[in-house]
């Protein structure tokens, strides 16, 4: 029998690892994957809190949660696209007209 | 220790979604990137077949694996990033902060995570074979839950008008 | 239901695929030339890059794929529990279905299913 503790810190080190992508990653893309990998560890740790509770709602929620995945997925992306379009670049150091 | 199949799974299947997690930051092209994405997402919907939350691990593999990474790799290849000198990424004090930063978040993570919850639950709840199925997640969406799913269609509605209005914008 | 016994199957079926392809790595003779590297070994050489730019409009159909594919996980569900909820349900989901088919309506006016 696996204890919930594994299944939590399984998700704590996916989450922390989807951090160090957003933060160090340069590319937008990348950095779109690295935050649907944090989605999806808290989906974990929704999914294992359901299963050890007893209680249907945390599945509820990741079906909520996948989603706003994919409707981020769909729009992140098409700005993505149109940041191309004007900057021919993802590289996020370049996108930088409103930094003061 | 006797040899358990489900511990044996368990780990197996949480160290390669780490190891997958771990290769798809450090790859330099963002092809290898979705790749492994898609890899461990197929290691952590093993999981989710562990918790016994069938349905999820079904509907994990046909939207994150069928269709978000499809459309991942689409843009990458849409975007023809081939030339390398758009991605060339140095290593400076600003990115081991970040390292840093996020090793400092993982203890805290696993802190409160793992001593929090020790001897909590002695086991699976017994009616977690029953959760995973369709039914039992239906009964609910359609009763208790049925405000969240009328909103849920809202946003898929913003999301194709969103889409649309970047992604069309005279692109001939 | 046994889980593990299907994930067992998952992770058996991985080796056998690629075991075969390690094996075959490991065993079959490698011989390397200009010529073998070529894509069509005894035809025309091939010219520039296979790493075409697509049109956008792929794009757009990739979306709406994706946003339909969401709401067909939505009706699994609903179609499993259809008989227990009877009307309640049904009307739940036309409701659900008229405000996302506002979504293709829209993308149809903007003519991105219109391939030209």
């Amino acid at each position: 029998m696996i204890d919930i503790n594994y299944y939590l810190l399984t998700s704590a080190v996916l989450f922390s690892i989807g951090v160090a992508g957003v933060l160090i990653r340069r590319n937008a893309i990348v950095i779109f994957m690295c935050i649907e990998l944090m989605l999806n560890s808290i989906n974990l740790t929704l999914v294992a809190f359901s299963a050890f509770l007893g209680s249907i709602s945390g599945q509820i929620f990741v079906f909520i949660v996948m989603t706003v995945a994919a409707a981020e997925a769909a729009v992140g992306l098409a700005i993505v696209i149109a940041l191309f379009r004007n900057k021919e670049s993802v590289n996020i150091d370049e996108i930088n007209i409103l930094k003061w | 220790m006797e040899f358990k199949l489900e511990t044996f799974l368990f780990f197996f299947l949480a160290v390669s979604s780490i190891i997958s997690a771990i290769m798809m930051i450090t790859r330099k092209s963002p092809i290898s990137s979705a790749l492994f994405l898609i890899l461990n997402f197929f290691t952590v919907s093993g999981l989710y077949l562990l918790l016994k939350a069938q349905f999820i691990a079904v509907i994990q593999v046909l939207v994150y694996m069928g269709a978000i990474m499809v459309l991942f790799l689409f843009v990458i290849m849409l975007l023809n990033l081939q030339d390398k000198s758009k991605f060339k990424e140095k290593y400076s004090y600003k990115k081991i902060t970040s390292l840093l930063l996020s090793i400092l978040l993982f203890c805290i993570l696993s802190f409160t995570l793992y001593f929090g919850f020790t001897g909590k639950f002695k086991a699976m709840s017994d009616a977690a074979g029953d959760l995973g199925k369709a039914e039992t997640l239906g009964a609910e969406l359609f009763t208790a839950f049925s405000f969240p799913f009328e909103l849920a269609s809202f946003l898929l509605l913003a999301a194709i008008v969103g889409a649309v209005v970047l992604a069309k914008k005279k692109f001939n | 239901m046994n889980t593990e016994a299907l994930i067992l199957f998952f992770i058996v079926g991985l080796a056998m695929v690629g075991g075969g392809i390690i094996i075959s790595t490991i065993l079959a003779p490698k011989s390397k030339n200009p010529v073998k590297e070529e894509t069509y070994e005894c035809g025309i050489p091939t010219q520039g890059a296979s790493w075409l730019q697509y049109k956008i409009g792929y794009y757009l159909f990739a979306i709406i794929f994706l946003i339909f594919d969401v709401e067909i996980i939505f009706m699994v569900p609903w179609a499993v529990v259809m008989k227990d909820y009877g009307f309640t349900a049904f009307v739940e989901i036309i409701i659900f279905l008229m405000i996302v088919a506002l979504g293709l309506i829209y993308a149809y006016k903007k003519k991105v299913l219109r391939w030209d």
